[in-house]
């Protein structure tokens, strides 16, 4: 009878000595002892194993989501299956690592435009940048918080981007639109407005051919490069200085008012190569710019020399792309297709992407990393989703579906929020997001 | 080898002591012991020469013996000679028959055979007599006696002592002659004369045909060279196989006696035998009486009825006592005749089996995976229309895209997004877009009703503005003259409403097609029989020329060559091709269709496709014939639109079950190679309306994807 007690036992359900780590601080850690948990367990089991845990230690404390780590993976099965599946023994004692769920808390109201908002940055922790097809610039303090319109370009932008970040009092910015010109703002974020301001561009960069798709910013500031549908990516001083003589002041008039002046750049270098539209371009680092084009190629510049380092094929027309996740140097790009594929170019031979991520239903319109985890990247797609990714997982950590219509553009906001601008003329705002 | 040698030479010496007599068999010994003793025992001291005879071998030391036989025996011939030669001769004869008649009157004559003597040697007898008597040995005389006897006959050395009959024979006077020729070594008779002279048997002076004496010709003593060269023949034919030998009969090898006659078909073209199906032998199962292991128990007779149908066995063992009580033996006779009749009436046909695997008989094509990129998923919809989309037309580069819908309107859209740009209302329903192909200018014709309008659609920068707004410019003056001139077939107008030019016709426009360089562009009015149907239009001078040909049958579809002047004209049933510089017919292709549809060019020029009401596409390579190389079925029901890509090698064609079939067309520059066609996929996703399922499709002009207008309003964009 004894036998087959614990046969029948053994058979219903086997348990497994685990140890949970976490590096959480104080309030999230739970005792390092070694306990016993039946193996058919799943996530949402070892969530509530956690959160019982903690609430025995603090009796305040309010339940919370957590994900599991064993290995270095994501648990997304059953703990059994996870084991046989990794084929590790259940033997000895398992430790699982867990961190808070990354997921958004809070979804803002969306702020609403007059049109699709097709660019959006984060990179500025105390205001973000949207652009809109109605050819206004918007900055927000945050969401629903409109401070700035930047008016001037005639055809919808199609990105923009914080020149200085970090600025002091004023904050340069820069956008780029379909109207073939990229033009440069200054922004003083400090001062508190009642209705939104509204702001003119102190320098107008010319030269496109075409529409201009994407800009970038050095990391100094002093230069940005735009990628255009002309096939080429320009290089442009920001300074707003007057000193090169080909420099043309021009004096508007808008309603008898005369306003202050306007200065126009030229692009002081083209980098040719690329044979189709030339989609997006990042500029991680100060001697090299990265680009992903329609030729379904990404290629590595060499600003110096003006230079084709190295070219990625990926056999799909690319639309975004990111350079990010560990030591910064991991690539990441989607484009006419629902995958989002990661290149290494540390390893020799980077033809075949080491990651591919495929649960959008349709193209992918951005993609980008957290600028702090080596793991998490967010990515914008036409199926109306925004998804994060952990390399660690082949699943999306979590998907926000708060957009009903293509989504164009994503950003990280303060390395907690996902701002999002879509074909809706919404711009949401997910916050609290746990990352690290 | 050698060793043996060495061996062998050893016992030679060894054997040095052993006298090599020895070797012979003993019965030879024997036999020559037996003469010897013959010898001795006839030793009959006087007759040495007898001895001598007997042996025959003539010894020098008897030399003088024999010559004195001889001299004897001379004497006596000359005896003879003195005589007469006939009396000699008579002698002779009564000697020999004297001789004869002895050797027949001698009664006992010994049967023994061939037999060593020493057999008798002990016995009384020497042998038998033909009677099978035995024939007593005679006494022997005493030694003394007989050498007395010899001494007193004169004629004793005529005498032998014949040991086999055990007599004595005196030789007669002939054969004691016939024997001394005989040791001269001359003809044995005297008679005989070998030197006689030769005898001319026959004249030779005067015959007419005198035979000839010539000697033997040379050349029947040396080999012929004919026939060594007929050999070579031989020899050479059977080398090259010219002569083969008959192969030896092979003989019938065993057979299978009780086999299956069907393996053996004769492949012959007149009735042959078919020998009927061979039936199953009945096994003990089918016994009508079974051993008792055979017969299912009830449970298992039961347990049948629990099975499956097809599973049950056909046929359950029973057991009968006899014959008789079986129930089919009534009907026996019956069924055995008509299982003959059957056998014997029932025509048989032996089945011929094709033993091709149908998998084989396709044509080998490359698979799918390996003619990527081709447009699979849809991603974009283009929404915004609110009738059915007839046309669409993709910007050169790629960026944007015009439409042209039945609810009068025409929109250009953001390729990359599905966003709509711009929107004219045209106030009625589109036929045709066409979008420029040029680059730098952005003109947009479109076919609305009896007119074609050139739209500015605003893209691009200022200097390329400019130079639109010129090309879009006419004076209202020249162009009334232009039509106060001439038999006014089209008038350009200004529209102001639009920004841009109208082109007045006088029956309804259908389709607009740019040639390459963005100058000239066609029109077709389908409906205009009496007048020429297609008329080509320069923007640059805003001229409008009529084809200068008669068409045959009425014009569906026109387009330009890719590359040089060439204009091709598609009418219901055929295709014309025309020079333009030359200004003449260069080819006329048979599409044998009932009614195409429509027409698109490869960018190469030399292959082109054509779409027919019917479902139909064919594939003409204008080197190869006037006839379609390859006609494909795509849908049941009406082709709207083909098209090729601009640089890939795909081709499509959209069809009103809503279904836009995706193909690969590889052209190969190498002349003696067929373009290679592959059909890659069907896109779905349209829904139909009025019947109307996909009216337009345009590839991408540097993406492999395909834009499909729908009658549903929507616009796809099928993506790799």
């Amino acid at each position: 009878m004894n036998m087959n007690e614990e046969e029948s036992g053994d058979g219903r359900e086997r348990s497994i000595q685990v140890r949970f780590v976490t590096k959480l601080s104080a309030p999230f850690k739970v005792p390092t002892t070694a306990i016993a948990i039946p193996a058919d367990i799943a996530r949402l089991g070892l969530s509530s194993l956690v959160n019982a845990l903690l609430q025995s230690n603090d009796p305040d404390f309010q339940p919370e989501p957590f994900d599991f780590l064993i290995d270095g993976e994501y648990v997304r099965m059953s703990l059994e299956e996870f084991l046989l599946a990794k084929g590790i023994s259940a033997e000895r004692i398992l430790e699982i690592e867990y961190t808070r769920v990354v997921a958004p808390r809070k979804e803002e109201d969306p702020s609403l435009h007059d049109d699709w908002v097709s660019a959006v940055d984060g990179s500025s922790s105390r205001f973000f940048l949207t652009g809109c097809y109605d050819g206004l610039g918007r900055v927000w303090k945050g969401a629903g918080l409109c401070t700035h319109i930047l008016e001037g370009h005639s055809d919808a932008l199609t990105s923009v981007s914080v020149i200085n970040p970090e600025g002091l009092e004023t904050v340069t910015v820069a956008t780029a639109s379909k109207d073939r010109t990229l033009r440069l703002w200054k922004i003083n974020t400090e001062e508190h407005v009642n209705h939104p301001m509204r702001v003119r561009a102190y320098k107008i960069l010319c030269g496109h051919k075409s529409s201009v798709q994407s800009v970038a910013v050095q990391t100094s500031g002093e230069m940005v490069c735009s990628a255009s549908w002309d096939c080429t990516i320009n290089l442009w001083q920001t300074n707003d200085f007057n000193g090169e003589d080909d420099l043309v002041s021009k004096k508007r008039k808008i309603g008898g008012q005369v306003e202050e002046s306007q200065l126009e750049g030229e692009a002081f270098t083209t980098l040719v190569g690329h044979t189709q539209c030339v989609s997006s371009v990042v500029w991680p680092q100060r001697e090299s710019i990265y680009s992903a084009s329609w030729d379904h190629s990404i290629r590595k510049w060499d600003v110096e020399t003006g230079k084709n380092l190295t070219d990625i094929f990926c056999g799909k027309v690319l639309n975004c792309l990111d350079i990010g996740g560990e030591g910064s140097s991991l690539i990441a790009a989607g484009g006419s297709d629902p995958v989002i594929r990661i290149w290494d170019p540390r390893k020799p031979g980077t033809s075949a992407p080491v990651f591919q991520f495929a649960s959008h239903t349709s193209w992918i319109s951005a993609c980008k990393w957290h600028d702090q985890s080596w793991f998490h990247l967010l990515s914008a797609s036409y199926d109306g989703k925004v998804m994060l990714w952990d390399l660690r997982t082949a699943w999306p950590l979590s998907v926000i579906e708060s957009h009903t219509d293509k989504v164009l553009s994503a950003d990280w906001w303060k390395s907690d929020s996902v701002i999002s601008g879509g074909a809706d003329s919404k711009l949401c705002v997910s916050s609290e997001i746990p990352v690290r | 080898m050698k060793e043996k040698k060495k061996t062998m030479t050893k016992n030679d010496d060894e054997e040095v002591p052993f006298p090599p007599e020895n070797l012979p068999s003993p019965s030879v010994s024997d036999y020559e012991d037996s003469s010897a003793h013959d010898g001795e025992s006839s030793d009959s001291l006087d007759s040495q020469s007898e001895s001598e005879f007997e042996d025959g071998s003539p010894d020098n030391g008897s030399s003088g013996d024999l010559e004195s036989a001889e001299n004897e025996s001379s004497q006596d011939e000359d005896i003879v000679n003195d005589g007469d030669g006939g009396n000699e001769s008579s002698d002779i004869h009564q000697d020999g028959a004297e001789s004869d008649s002895s050797e027949d009157e001698v009664a006992p004559r010994n049967t023994i055979g061939d037999v060593p003597l020493k057999w008798y040697e002990d016995e009384p007898h020497i042998g038998y007599d033909i009677k099978g008597k035995k024939i007593k040995k005679k006494e022997k005389q005493d030694k003394l006696d007989s050498f007395l006897a010899n001494v007193d006959d004169s004629k004793n050395w005529r005498k032998i002592y014949d040991e086999y009959n055990d007599e004595e024979i005196q030789l007669t006077k002939d054969e004691v002659k016939l024997v001394r020729r005989l040791l001269k070594n001359r003809a044995p008779h005297s008679d005989f004369d070998p030197y006689q002279d030769s005898v001319d048997w026959f004249k030779w002076e005067d015959a007419k045909h005198p035979l000839s004496n010539a000697p033997e010709p040379k050349r029947r003593f040396i080999p012929s060279k004919w026939e060594a060269r007929k050999v070579v023949q031989y020899v050479r034919a059977i080398r090259k196989g010219l002569i083969t030998f008959d192969k030896p009969k092979e003989e019938d090898g065993p057979y299978h006696l009780w086999g299956d006659d069907s393996g053996s078909t004769e492949k012959a073209n007149h009735l042959s035998y078919i020998p009927a199906p061979k039936q199953k032998l009945p096994g003990h199962d089918e016994s009508y009486n079974p051993p008792l292991e055979y017969i299912p128990t009830q449970e298992e007779i039961n347990s049948y009825q629990l099975m499956f149908e097809e599973d049950r066995p056909k046929f359950i063992p029973k057991r009968f006592t006899s014959m008789r009580s079986i129930p089919a033996y009534e009907n026996a006779m019956k069924d055995c005749f008509e299982r003959c009749l059957d056998l014997y009436l029932c025509p048989r046909v032996r089945k011929k089996r094709l033993n091709i695997d149908p998998e084989s008989l396709k044509p080998k094509l490359p698979s799918r995976k390996e003619l990527k990129p081709y447009p699979i998923t849809c991603y974009i919809e283009y929404k915004g229309h609110e009738d059915a989309v007839t046309s669409i037309s993709v910007e050169a580069s790629g960026q944007w895209m015009a439409s042209g819908s039945s609810d009068g309107t025409v929109r250009v859209w953001e390729v990359e997004t599905g966003r709509c740009l711009r929107q004219w209302e045209v106030g009625e329903a589109v036929n045709c877009v066409a979008w420029n192909p040029l680059p730098d200018i952005h003109i947009l014709a479109v076919s609305v009703g009896q007119d074609v309008l050139l739209l500015n659609t605003c893209l691009g920068d200022e200097e390329e503005q400019k130079r639109i707004k010129e090309l879009l410019w006419v004076d209202s003056s020249t162009a009334s003259d232009d039509s106060g001139n001439k038999a006014p077939t089209v008038s350009w107008l200004k529209d102001d409403k639009h920004m841009g030019l109208r082109l007045r016709h006088f029956k309804t426009v259908t389709a607009v097609e740019w040639h390459r360089k963005g100058d000239y562009f066609s029109t077709v009015m389908p409906a205009d029989i009496l007048f020429e149907s297609v008329l080509i239009h320069q923007l640059s001078k805003k001229l409008t020329q009529k084809l200068p040909f008669k068409l045959h049958g009425l014009a569906v579809r026109s387009t330009f060559h890719p590359s040089r002047s060439i204009f091709f004209v598609c009418t219901k049933k055929s295709v014309r091709v025309y020079d333009l510089l030359k200004t003449k017919l260069i080819k006329k292709l048979d599409t044998g269709l009932r009614e195409a549809s429509s027409i698109a060019v490869h960018p190469g020029g030399d292959n082109l496709i054509v779409g027919s009401k019917e479902g139909k596409m064919c594939w003409f390579d204008m080197e190869l014939s006037s006839k379609p190389y390859k006609i494909i079925k795509c849908s049941p029901v009406d082709i709207n639109n083909v098209i090729f890509h601009r640089s890939y090698p795909l081709f499509a064609s959209c069809s009103d079950n809503c279904t836009a079939y995706v193909f690969h067309g590889m052209v190969y520059s190498d002349l003696n190679q067929n373009p290679l066609i592959v059909p890659l996929e069907f896109l779905r996703g349209h829904t139909s309306s009025n019947g109307r399922g996909i009216l337009d499709c345009k590839f991408h002009p540097r993406q492999p994807w395909l834009f499909t207008a729908g009658a549903d309003k929507l616009i796809k964009l099928y993506c790799h």
